[in-house]
């Protein structure tokens, strides 16, 4: 899922990237994330739809938006938003993100012959009438593979497409492994691979893509100019609801319908998107500039008397987190390796930090509810993926200081020492950014201090995002332990983050138990849908007790919409691929 | 003269390759790189090592640096890590934003300030001096961030006079209507700008003149019996204007580096927004680009000064 994966490293506190967001939704019972989430409806109030009128939608960025309107060549998720109205996927999900045949496309996988079959719905057009036809639907893996365009998005899960390596290095000029059936204006292409794997049900799983490109608009640009040609920056052909009217670099865009879009005339008449700076964002939403504004959470108590509007809320499936460094990212074999010496080696000591820290007070008084504690590294977002059985590190200084008393940590006047009797200090690193990290992370030093444990801040303050992950990412001396955020994609498999080659394993766990637990996610057994959930709450019951990441909190992305406006969903089945389903927002008559 | 000129343009080879090499290490020096951001779950970073070793960020700083230089005398700027487009086009987008917005901006701060300036002369030490000196401690005083966010929340929000951001509407169509938009979103934010960046003028003008009109040279005209108005403008107002036309030269060049606080408060898109952007993004081309630019404009606006104050006034000419 698109949204998901670029926010990943700016941290789910990040306030401008939530402005749209519409991707997830906690639709599970009975555990905390669920319950949190009724705070605030997912949908507008459904209500007779009259046609036409105009929605124009406020989007916070710091920055100009830079405006790729392709899905394999954009990078950021403001540009996912800017085109979100004219941009649609081939497939439509249920709440839990399993991808189902309601969308432009259907997808069918064969166990045995090892293939995807994907086969977009007759009368599915591009904005200019012409039917998406296979050449379409193959077009992206070439955009993707080729080195020339410079896609930043081709990824080794790709490459489990047979003959997609060999095309990506350049040794054939085609990708084998795409077959199309019925020739280049068939509707069906066969995606042949290596090996099969359950997260292929779901939408964002990395194994076939999910767009489509208009081979016949785009044929005549050469790789190397694909980025920055105005068939993708000016004038971008979608096949979605609407239809790019009007661009103001960086600034705006106007969408107006797509009269050959495939569900039928859209509402509206004109969709208007606008940037703004995340300061203004509590004054537009407070005089109603806009009619749907996603609220910055740390302005809540601004706007939230605010008349007129609906909020609508969404948990995303992210988290933020403490994480202890293990080891080191071991550039030459690819690999993660666990350092037995390292300060945090010690499962007693991370468990300590852990309950020391008093998530819930934090949440309480620095984000007005708005964020909560989260206890396990699958979000309630996936449903019985999530096991809601985990109780997490609750705040227990008496248990904290037990744990470390009974490893050894002993006091030595005013702070503990190794067991080892040398002394204990442990540098923690954290970002600057919103306007509670410092007050936020002072609380966490005092309540590490409180069981006796000398934690002192990376450099002595707080870091600068690209600073930050410059130092996470190469494994510097100087942290012990860090705060940070992932967003998720919405395949819960965990191999690509907490795998042995993954270099985004920042805590450098590597252990045989994990390795196990991993692969049995993406195994011929998963298929198996009650035993992929076996294991995936058996790997949280293993990461919650190694405590190696201890995720920490979550928070609701809530946006003001306005209240005559009906037909705005944040729930996944309403979505696609994380974009709002436009042709069906509308004025309430 | 042009000896003078000659040189100065000499000079300005040496100070323009160190001030390059300057800015490409300190760039470089940054923590993190355009790619930073882009680590998340479903990129893969070894895609992301493969663009910045293709980007040639693996490369020994002098190999890079003469890379660069090379494009340089090539035109090329090179392409945006960010945006994706050629530097050139990008900053010419942006230039073309910051010089309408600054032009309007200097137009207004010198006709709020040179009248305010001659007022306040003119009438030292009487009431209207002290309404001036009153105003001008005020904007002196008050940092232009908080005047520009306290402007936009009372005229843009709760009044609603003007917009709150962008340099054109996004419903604006036709040459005039363009035009009408463009101007719309400009005018505000000149408006605070010009404000307070009155000071500086006021206060020369000011003092020039209070300290002109003791001077030998104007008792001698009134003794002459020149008329009192010609005494003013001709020997009084002309001097006192010298140490206003000493920034002319980087006034004029200033009109397109732009200002950071005032972009970023309004999301105006102009180089001074770009310039704080790409530092946080990490765009190294666009970034070493601006500075050079910035820097090429600072040694230009100086020579351009110079050059004024010379033929204005005979004392400092150069030989």
């Amino acid at each position: 899922m698109k949204l998901a994966k670029i926010l990943g490293s700016v941290g789910v506190v990040s306030a401008a990237a939530l402005a749209l967001a519409a991707c997830g939704q906690s639709g599970s019972s009975n555990n905390q994330g669920a319950k949190d989430a009724k705070k605030f409806p997912d949908s507008t109030p459904k209500k007779a739809t009259k046609q036409g009128g105009t929605v124009s939608v406020a989007l916070e960025t710091d920055t100009p938006f830079t405006g790729i309107f392709s899905d394999e060549l954009s990078t950021s998720a403001i540009d996912s938003s800017v085109a979100a109205p004219g941009e649609e996927s081939l497939f439509d999900t249920d709440d839990y993100y399993r991808i189902n045949n309601k969308g432009a496309a259907t997808m069918k996988l064969d166990r045995k012959a090892k293939t995807v079959t994907i086969t977009v719905k007759k009368g599915v057009k591009w904005s200019d009438g012409k039917q998406v036809n296979a050449k379409d639907l193959e077009y992206p893996y070439e955009i993707l593979a080729n080195k020339k365009t410079q896609a930043q998005r081709y990824d080794s899960t790709l490459e489990s497409i047979q003959g997609m390596k060999e095309y990506h290095e350049g040794k054939a000029k085609t990708i084998s492994g795409i077959e199309m059936p019925d020739g280049e204006n068939g509707r069906t292409i066969v995606i042949h691979y290596k090996q099969m794997r359950p997260g292929m049900y779901f939408s964002g799983n990395g194994y076939f893509w999910e767009s489509a490109a208009p081979y016949h608009y785009l044929k005549n640009i050469p790789f190397n100019k694909l980025q920055s040609c105005d068939q993708i920056r000016k004038k971008p052909l979608y096949f979605g609801p609407f239809k790019l009217d009007k661009l103001v670099r960086g600034q705006s865009v106007t969408w107006v319908p797509n009269k050959y879009y495939w569900r039928g005339k859209p509402k509206l008449n004109k969709v208007v998107i606008q940037v703004v700076n995340p300061n203004s964002a509590s004054q537009a939403i407070k005089s109603h500039k806009f009619d749907i504004t996603g609220v910055i959470n740390s302005q809540w108590d601004q706007v939230k008397n605010t008349k007129g509007v609906n909020w609508v809320a969404q948990v995303p499936l992210a988290y933020s987190y403490v994480g202890f460094k293990m080891g080191k990212w071991d550039a030459k074999t690819g690999k993660n390796v666990m350092d037995k010496n390292s300060k945090v080696a010690n499962k007693s000591l991370r468990q300590a930090i852990g309950y020391a820290m008093n998530i819930d007070a934090v949440n309480k008084r620095y984000t007005q509810g708005l964020s909560f504690r989260v206890n396990t590294l699958i979000p309630s977002g996936f449903g019985a993926y999530h096991d809601s059985s985990i109780k997490g590190y609750n705040y227990n200084l008496k248990k904290a200081n037990q744990l470390l008393d009974k490893a050894g940590y002993k006091k030595k006047g005013k702070w503990r020492v190794q067991p080892n009797g040398k002394p204990l200090v442990l540098h923690f690193a954290t970002m600057s950014g919103s306007p509670n990290a410092e007050a936020i992370t002072q609380n966490y030093l005092q309540q590490w201090h409180k069981i006796g444990l000398n934690v002192k801040l990376t450099g002595g303050r707080l870091m600068e995002f690209n600073s930050f992950y410059d130092k996470v990412q190469h494994d510097s001396k100087d942290i012990d332990f860090f705060q940070a955020g992932w967003n998720l994609a919405s395949e819960p498999s965990q191999g690509s983050m907490y795998g042995e080659t993954s270099p985004m394993n920042y805590e450098r766990f590597v252990t045989p138990e994990n390795n196990k637990l991993l692969a049995e996610m993406d195994s011929e057994k998963s298929f198996n849908t009650k035993y992929r959930v076996k294991v995936f709450h058996q790997w949280q019951k293993y990461m919650y007790d190694e405590a190696f990441v201890i995720p920490t909190s979550n928070s609701y992305s809530i946006n003001a919409v306005n209240n005559k406006i009906t037909g705005y969903s944040t729930k996944p089945s309403q979505n696609n691929n994380g974009h709002q389903l436009w042709y069906q927002v509308g004025y309430a008559k | 003269m042009w000896k003078t000129i000659l040189r100065r343009l000499l000079i300005m080879i040496p100070q323009l390759i160190i001030l390059s090499l300057l800015v490409f290490l300190l760039a470089k020096m940054m923590p993190g790189d355009p790619f930073s951001g882009s680590i998340n779950p479903n990129t893969d970073p070894k895609q992301i090592e493969a663009l910045r070793r293709a980007a040639g960020l693996y490369d020994p700083w002098y190999v890079q640096y003469f890379r660069w230089v090379g494009n340089l005398f090539h035109g090329d700027l090179g392409t945006s890590y960010i945006q994706h487009v050629p530097v050139t086009s990008l900053i010419a987008d942006r230039a073309n934003n910051t010089f309408w917005l600054s032009l309007l901006t200097t137009i207004l701060t010198y006709s709020i300030a040179i009248p305010l300036g001659i007022t306040a002369g003119r009438h030292q030490d009487q009431w209207q001096d002290t309404g001036v000196q009153i105003f001008n401690y005020i904007t002196l005083a008050t940092p232009g961030f908080v005047f520009y966010i306290l402007g936009l929340w009372l005229f843009g929000f709760t009044l609603g006079w003007f917009p709150i951001s962008g340099s054109v509407s996004a419903n604006a169509s036709g040459f005039w209507g363009v035009l009408g938009s463009r101007l719309y979103h400009m005018i505000f934010p000149a408006i605070l700008y010009a404000l307070i960046a009155t000071t500086g003028t006021v206060q020369y003008l000011r003092t020039g003149i209070v300290d002109n009109k003791v001077e030998d040279y104007v008792r001698t005209a009134r003794s002459k019996g020149v008329p009192e108005n010609v005494v003013f403008h001709k020997h009084i107002l002309r001097n006192s204007l010298l140490p206003i036309a000493a920034f002319l030269g980087n006034t004029i060049t200033g009109l397109l580096s732009g200002s950071m606080i005032i972009e970023s408060v309004f999301s105006y898109p102009g180089m001074g927004k770009l310039f704080l952007d790409s530092i946080s993004q990490r765009d190294y081309t666009t970034l070493t680009a601006l500075i050079l630019i910035f820097g090429i404009l600072t040694l230009i606006g100086n020579l351009l000064s110079d050059i004024i104050m010379s033929i204005i006034d005979p004392r400092i000419r150069i030989q």
